[in-house]
């Protein structure tokens, strides 16, 4: 009798749930005709932590175009959360916003990338730039590509681009590699490598080193790369890395000029390394965004601290997640007032040669080209400043 | 706690109404959960389901037979990658699991021997030295690690006319029950008896019978699987796999989970994942504040109460079924 009365009771309870849970679902979520709501899941905490900084110069300038009246007539509001830079809490946050959000922006990581990717054509959610590497998308399904708009550089070709450059434009005899251990580094080895093999007299690595991502000890790595002989050095590491391996070659009088990834274009390099090590130094930069110190770039910048005065040293991070949000505005811009998945998809679209508030190289996107830009330039670290010392060397889109 | 007055009694796994009433209502609300529940936390349950089988074999060995390891990332990443590279292969799903959870299990074996030497700070010093050359294996591998581009694995289809994310859900979940269960008649059997035996004073247990080698083996095989099977599950959750989602990080929230659960506690397991899932997702719009909370809510139940959240769970429950008095 007990055990039937209990039944009827949960049957009851889940019943009732089940009426005071049922929702009803809205035309096209996160859209309302004075607001559009967009997501994104970033690392603010963990690793990666530091990288976050670029979804709050996103948000930062969606606040700015709201003060501007919007886009369309319709605020944008952002729902931002911290993944940890963990791919499964990547994936939680993005099916919390299902149906909250018209739009995802500005997604971070390969891994996060790679573990998420089927969820944007799934649930038809536009994904508006995504910093991952992006031979992901190379031969991903056209279909599934549909919703998905990246516009970030080829970390083989900037490699390429950089063992060119050091040739070429500064004259190095003998190229050494100091690399991150994993895919990351060993795809900058390739692009070094393909990049050097189409040289005059084809001139081979002088050496690489690795190190993992946990040392912090890099005297050892140091000294391999002084036995090489190398008079010039390309750097595929963190920003952390890149710092401490440059100031123990310095201890050692290893002064080889050197090249490094776009990851380490910020020049808050100069406070890590210190001035003494840093100046001098070649980063590459990414065409899509800019850096600080060149009048667009600034202007924009200054905003960004206006709305987000957090955002004070940290420019460069703040800037490129801006860029992103520019290129959201003006696919939303495109769309036009009737604004579902498939408009924003036709609004992005329509971007063509356009350069986000006259910031980076122009950037094109059209029904079979979702790669906006993919290119790098490269810079001098000059003063406390990364000086742009060359024009934009763009590739191939990928797709 | 309860007065138990016979063997078969102290075998049951359900001794009063009222917990047989609040575990079926229980596996009701989450049969259901679909219907009722928002999609994520459909979502955020199915990755409870999967982290509460590996805490629960860590469990095993750290709460009930007394062996420090920090080896758990290791036999996640063994599980995760040999279930993705069986999977490409086309083995069928539970077959591939079936052998994450075995080669997992075939790595714990190797990493107990040193557990018939090494005790405390030692034992925890090369299970760690353990988890990291794994990690460094699969990193240096192309061929383990799938490459530049990492290893995709192929997702479970939607199933049964439910939604790709249910099919997940259920199928978790269902495997969660099946290794709670096992668990339960696993600490309630001899051989559960052993490791506690083997925690509570080795030498004692070995003069009462308990061959130690065998059994401190046992609990490494026995938990090392449960892990293998989280990592295999995580695997065809996630869809890709590449060694940076093994670091000793993954390490820390298994022994937080099993730790904040309780020690020795196949309910605190489960608590246990609930909290290192929940906390930072509940918490994820607080954004740089997550460690922060996570940390401080770890002190304070560790202060506050020294058995986990199971010895909360215990003293609600005595508070209720002693209700009025107390």
């Amino acid at each position: 009798m007990k055990i039937k009365a209990g039944w009827i009771m949960t049957l009851s309870v889940f019943l009732f749930l089940g009426l005071v849970f049922s929702a009803q679902a809205a035309p096209v979520a996160g859209v309302t005709d004075t607001e559009v709501v967009i997501g994104m899941s970033t690392p603010l905490s963990g690793p990666a932590a530091l990288w976050g900084v670029t979804a709050q110069g996103a948000k930062a300038w969606a606040d700015y175009v709201n003060d501007k009246g919007g886009v369309n007539g319709r605020k944008i509001k952002i729902i931002l959360k911290d993944d940890g830079y963990n791919p499964a809490r990547a994936m939680a946050n993005l099916t919390e916003m299902k149906g909250q959000v018209f739009a995802v922006c500005a997604l971070l990581g390969t891994a996060i990338a790679n573990a998420t990717k089927d969820f944007f054509a799934d649930n038809k959610i536009p994904l508006i730039t995504v910093y991952a590497d992006v031979r992901i998308w190379e031969k991903y399904p056209k279909d599934k590509m549909k919703y998905i708009f990246v516009s970030y550089p080829d970390y083989e070709n900037e490699a390429e681009y950089l063992a060119t450059y050091a040739v070429q434009n500064l004259g190095a005899k003998k190229v050494a590699l100091f690399y991150q251990n994993d895919d990351y580094g060993k795809m900058a080895m390739e692009g070094a490598k393909l990049g050097l093999s189409k040289l005059p007299g084809k001139p081979e690595l002088a050496g690489a080193v690795p190190y993992e991502v946990t040392e912090r000890a890099l005297a050892t790595h140091a000294q391999k790369l002084k036995e090489t002989g190398a008079d010039t050095l390309l750097l595929y590491p963190t920003m952390t890395h890149g710092a401490l391996i440059l100031k123990e070659m310095a201890k050692i009088e290893y002064r080889p000029k050197a090249l490094t990834t776009f990851t380490l274009g910020d020049p808050i390099m100069y406070g890590l390394a210190g001035a003494d090590v840093w100046e001098g130094v070649y980063p590459a930069a990414p065409a899509q965004s800019g850096v600080p110190g060149e009048p667009a770039a600034d202007k924009v910048i200054e905003i960004l601290k206006k709305y987000d005065p957090a955002l004070a040293g940290k420019e460069y991070l703040a800037l490129f997640g801006a860029v992103s949000m520019m290129h959201l505005v003006e696919g939303l811009k495109n769309a036009g007032k009737d604004l579902t998945p498939d408009s924003l998809v036709k609004g992005m679209e329509m971007i063509k040669n356009w350069k986000p508030e006259g910031i980076g190289s122009p950037v094109t996107y059209s029904p079979d080209r979702h790669h906006g830009v993919n290119g790098s330039r490269m810079m001098k670290a000059e003063k406390g400043m990364h000086v742009p010392v060359s024009d934009y060397t763009i590739y191939k889109p990928l797709f | 706690m309860d007065l138990i007055e016979s063997y078969k009694e102290e075998l049951r796994l359900v001794r009063r109404f009222w917990t047989g009433f609040w575990i079926i209502s229980l596996l009701i609300a989450l049969i259901f959960l679909p219907w009722y529940g928002k999609e994520h936390w459909v979502y955020i349950l199915t990755l409870i389901f999967i982290f509460s089988i590996g805490v629960q074999g860590q469990n095993l060995l750290i709460g009930y037979t007394g062996q420090i390891s920090f080896g758990q990332a290791g036999f996640l990443a063994l599980g995760a990658f040999t279930f993705g590279h069986l999977a490409r292969f086309g083995a069928p799903v539970l077959v591939s699991l079936l052998c994450a959870g075995l080669v997992a299990a075939v790595f714990g074996l190797l990493v107990g021997f040193p557990s018939l030497r090494l005790k405390g700070p030692y034992l925890a010093i090369a299970t760690l030295g353990f988890g990291i050359a794994v990690y460094q294996v699969f990193v240096n591998s192309e061929l383990l690690s799938g490459g530049r581009m990492g290893l995709t694995v192929q997702k479970l289809p939607a199933l049964f006319g439910l939604s790709q994310v249910n099919t997940y859900y259920y199928f978790n979940l269902l495997l969660a029950a099946l290794f709670t269960l096992a668990s339960y008649n696993l600490i309630s059997s001899f051989v559960g008896r052993a490791f506690i035996a083997i925690r509570d004073n080795d030498i004692s247990a070995e003069a009462m019978g308990v061959n130690l080698t065998t059994y401190k083996l046992l609990a490494f095989a026995v938990s090392s699987f449960y892990t293998g099977i989280q990592g295999g599950l995580y695997a065809l959750l996630l869809g890709y796999l590449e060694p940076n989602m093994f670091t000793f990080l993954e390490t820390i929230s298994l022994f937080v989970a099993v730790i904040v659960g309780g020690l020795a506690s196949v309910e605190g397991s489960i608590l246990g994942a609930a909290f290192v899932i929940l906390v930072p997702h509940v918490f994820s719009d607080a954004k740089q504040l997550v460690p922060v909370v996570y940390g401080i809510a770890i002190i304070l139940i560790l202060i506050f109460e020294p058995l986990g959240l199971s010895g909360r769970w215990l003293k609600i429950r005595l508070y209720f079924r002693m209700w009025p008095f107390r």
